[in-house]
């Protein structure tokens, strides 16, 4: 599935390589900063004023070749133009999730309304298949993934990504009748675990060297453990908490080490000028302590990252 | 003047000349059987004259109407053809009833096709189905199938079959009626009960093109017969002197064979 | 036990709404994908020798690729060339994909089975309809094409009861159809999560409805036995 999947994307991508004029855009600048580094190291042996000079001049080109630029190679101007950010989501309480009329709700959704609301449009939330997330932005059938998504290597090559707003890690999870035997990663060398594919658990269990099975979701790993075909799992934390546990289907496992620390982000196309405008807006909303608030709507005020 | 004309008919299948020019002609009422092994070119001519293959030469007249006519090609026209086909009649080796139409269906499906083609379809249909109906149950009466009238054509045995085939071309008056093997495919006692049925149609003046392996049957039933070989008509005339003193040694080696079997 | 009776009814609404959708991919297929499949038998007939080498090629590589990857490259194929998502960002836009990736894939597989479905009438069944005065289209609407019906209802119910099933396959664009809908309680969804019997519970709709789709298509098959 994953090389079905690989294969039809680097398909895509050949053909959207001849296809797209994103170069363009880089080309265009490119000089505009050749110039900036070029212009001090002429005139190294003269005064500080001409540096400055210089360093004022470089904008107002970048000015001038954005404006010079077609409007709909801005994200955000696409997205006023259209009125509606179309976020795509999957259900992950307490991210994302439907209250009992059916809208969506939880600190990603709220946050993205309020992003939405900021820029003058409406935001209109769409389940994606998570595997697909990339592909969607692409598509423009998404504008932005807002999930609580991990920010790996692998997020942030594949799209323009937003600070890290929030803090998760990736924990180990085991039967409740095993976890004693088990109090460090050093411990579980022996064990079989069960990690969602490309996620950022089987990067940890990878780096660890230990031997993994990769399977659709994350609850799918949980499903792994809980019939005994893997011995362990690794999923992210907060999702723990919401599965594992009292009172869900996983009363009998428990969650036990983090493997390590790793923040929340939000991803939008490759070069996206919609990322810099939500770091903006997150900056505002942590200042005038709406995102705080929010966060305790939804109980993760305490993994919240200051923004700046 | 004769019913049917035929000239000159040349028919190829890509190198291989199966017809080398055919020409014979036949009277209102006459019975004609022809004869010949298998691969002499009997069935194609038989084709021919029902435009199920389009000869590659010469030239059909029907009461003096030409047909078909290899030199003119307006005669050769699909539509026109479909219309011309209906001076002729086909009976199969293999039946080819249509297997989900009754026997009386089977007989009535064309004519009630054709009768659309009535200017006053709409305001006779009544009148016309009924009439097609009526002959038709005629037909299958006298092919002695009264009682197997709404019988579907696998609850028939072979020689049933084949006589409700005979109805259903005889349903629309062909001007000539053709058999292609009419029994090859029957049992020897199914076989008789299916003679006995194109025996009496020779009876009452029935025209008729009759390819057939049965000799005494051709011998009997026929005023006409024609010995084929090898894509040619290699001896023809009255039953009695074909049968009796073949003036070729062909003829005379195949009904040999015959006798022999 | 008593945690799934309380879910059974939150559960079951979600069920149908998911169902209904793959409802809706099942009929909407099979309303176009029957008559599409007719054309493109005729297509790949043709005496017409570039038409028919050209039908015969697509269906090929239909048939020989995954309806998976077909789905994936009519949902985001446009949007990635042209820059702009053809179909619209919402369920209706990913129902449209889905219906005309089905609709296509299904008529080339329909295609084969009406083409040897002709294919084995009888060549004489033809001759005996020219023979008494029948136009082409009369001896295909009146002779052929019931003993054609008669030939493919067995495959095309293998096809059918396939399709019921296949319709999953459209959750990897997203079609919020009953697979999905029943996963969405392992991830959480309705203040239920990691409950794995919603997943396995879709089953019993499948095989219900396909129940339903074998016993209609049998008594197809029964009412054409009266011939042979």
């Amino acid at each position: 599935m994953k090389k079905i999947l690989a294969l039809t994307l680097a398909a895509l991508m050949l053909l959207s390589m001849t296809a797209c004029g994103a170069a363009k855009k880089d080309d265009v600048l490119e000089p505009a900063g050749e110039e900036a580094t070029e212009a001090p190291a002429e005139e190294e042996a003269t005064e500080a004023p001409a540096e400055e000079e210089a360093a004022e001049e470089t904008p107002a080109a970048e000015e001038e070749d954005a404006e010079e630029e077609p409007a709909e190679d801005s994200d955000l101007a696409y997205v006023q133009d259209k009125g509606t950010l179309v976020v795509g989501i999957t259900e992950f309480e307490p991210m994302d999730y439907k209250d009992e009329d059916g809208n969506w709700i939880g600190f990603d959704a709220d946050m993205a309304a309020a992003f939405a609301e900021s820029l003058g449009v409406e935001a209109e939330f769409v389940e994606i298949d998570w595997d697909n997330k990339e592909l969607e932005l692409k598509n423009q059938s998404i504008d932005v993934v807002w999930n609580g998504m991990t920010l790996t290597d692998e997020v942030t090559t594949a799209m323009e990504c937003s600070n890290a707003y929030c803090n998760n890690a990736q924990t180990v999870i085991l039967p409740a009748d095993q976890a004693d035997k088990y109090k460090t990663a050093e411990d579980m060398a022996d064990l079989v675990f069960a990690v969602e594919v490309g996620s950022a658990g089987k990067e940890q269990v990878e780096a660890l060297g230990y031997e993994y099975t990769e399977v659709q979701t994350q609850a799918d790993a949980l499903l792994q453990v809980k019939a005994g075909s893997a011995d362990a799992a690794v999923i992210d934390l907060l999702m723990a908490a919401a599965m594992v546990g009292e009172g869900t289907s996983y009363a009998d496992l428990t969650n036990t080490v983090n493997l390590n620390s790793e923040e929340y982000g939000v991803g939008f196309r490759k070069g996206s000028d919609l990322a810099a405008a939500l770091n903006d807006f997150f900056a505002e909303s942590y200042a005038d302590g709406t995102m705080e608030q929010i966060a305790e709507t939804y109980g993760v005020q305490a993994s919240l990252i200051e923004q700046k | 003047m004769a019913i049917l004309e035929v000239k000159d008919i040349r028919k190829s299948f890509g190198q291989t000349e199966v017809l080398k020019g055919i020409s014979f002609s036949l009277e209102r009422g006459q019975v004609v059987s022809v004869i010949g092994s298998s691969g002499s070119g009997k069935t194609t001519l038989l084709r021919c004259l029902n435009f199920l293959e389009r000869p590659d030469g010469g030239s059909i007249a029907v009461n003096g109407e030409t047909l078909f006519d290899a030199a003119d090609p307006a005669a050769r026209r699909e539509a026109e053809i479909r219309r011309k086909r209906l001076h002729f009649g086909l009976v199969f080796q293999s039946f080819n009833l249509f297997p989900q139409y009754t026997a009386l269906e089977n007989v009535t499906l064309a004519g009630r096709l054709l009768a659309k083609e009535d200017p006053d379809y709409r305001a006779r249909k009544k009148e016309l189905f009924a009439r097609i109906e009526d002959e038709a149950r005629q037909l299958l009466g006298q092919m002695g199938l009264s009682d197997r009238m709404d019988s579907y054509p696998h609850q028939l045995s072979g020689g049933q079959q084949q006589r409700v085939a005979i109805a259903r071309a005889l349903a629309l008056r062909p001007d000539i009626l053709c058999f292609d093997e009419p029994t090859s495919a029957l049992d020897p006692e199914l076989t008789q009960e299916v003679l006995r049925v194109i025996r009496q149609l020779a009876q009452r003046q029935t025209t008729m093109i009759i390819v057939t392996h049965e000799m005494a049957f051709a011998r009997d039933v026929s005023s006409h017969v024609i010995f084929m070989d090898g894509g040619v008509v290699v001896e023809s005339g009255e039953p009695a002197a074909v049968f009796g003193a073949p003036a070729q040694e062909r003829t005379r080696q195949f009904l040999d064979s015959y006798s022999q079997n | 036990m008593q945690q799934m009776l309380q879910q059974f009814p939150v559960v079951v609404s979600a069920l149908n709404v998911g169902f209904l959708q793959t409802l809706k991919l099942f009929f909407v297929t099979g309303l176009g994908a029957i008559p599409l499949g007719l054309v493109i038998a005729f297509g790949s007939m043709s005496r017409f020798r570039p038409l028919s080498l050209l039908t015969r090629l697509v269906v090929w590589v239909i048939r020989g690729t995954p309806l998976m990857i077909q789905l994936l490259i009519i949902y985001y194929f446009p949007g990635i060339v042209l820059g702009h998502n053809v179909w619209g960002s919402g369920e209706a836009g990913r129902f449209l994909a889905s219906a005309i990736a089905f609709i296509f894939n299904y008529a080339c597989y329909f295609s084969e089975i009406y083409r040897g479905g002709i294919q084995s009438v009888p060549v004489g069944q033809q001759e005996a309809g020219l023979v008494l005065g029948m136009t082409r289209w009369q001896i295909f609407y009146k002779v052929t094409l019931l003993q054609v019906v008669k030939r493919i209802v067995p495959p095309m119910s293998n096809e059918i009861i396939t399709l019921v099933k296949d319709t999953a396959l459209a959750r990897i664009i997203a079609l919020q159809e009953i697979i999905w809908a029943g996963q969405s309680f392992l991830k959480g969804s309705h203040g239920i999560a990691g409950a794995l019997w919603p997943l396995f519970f879709t089953a019993v709709y499948y095989l219900i409805f396909n129940g339903l789709v074998t016993v209609g298509l049998g008594r197809l098959e029964k009412r054409l036995d009266y011939f042979r």
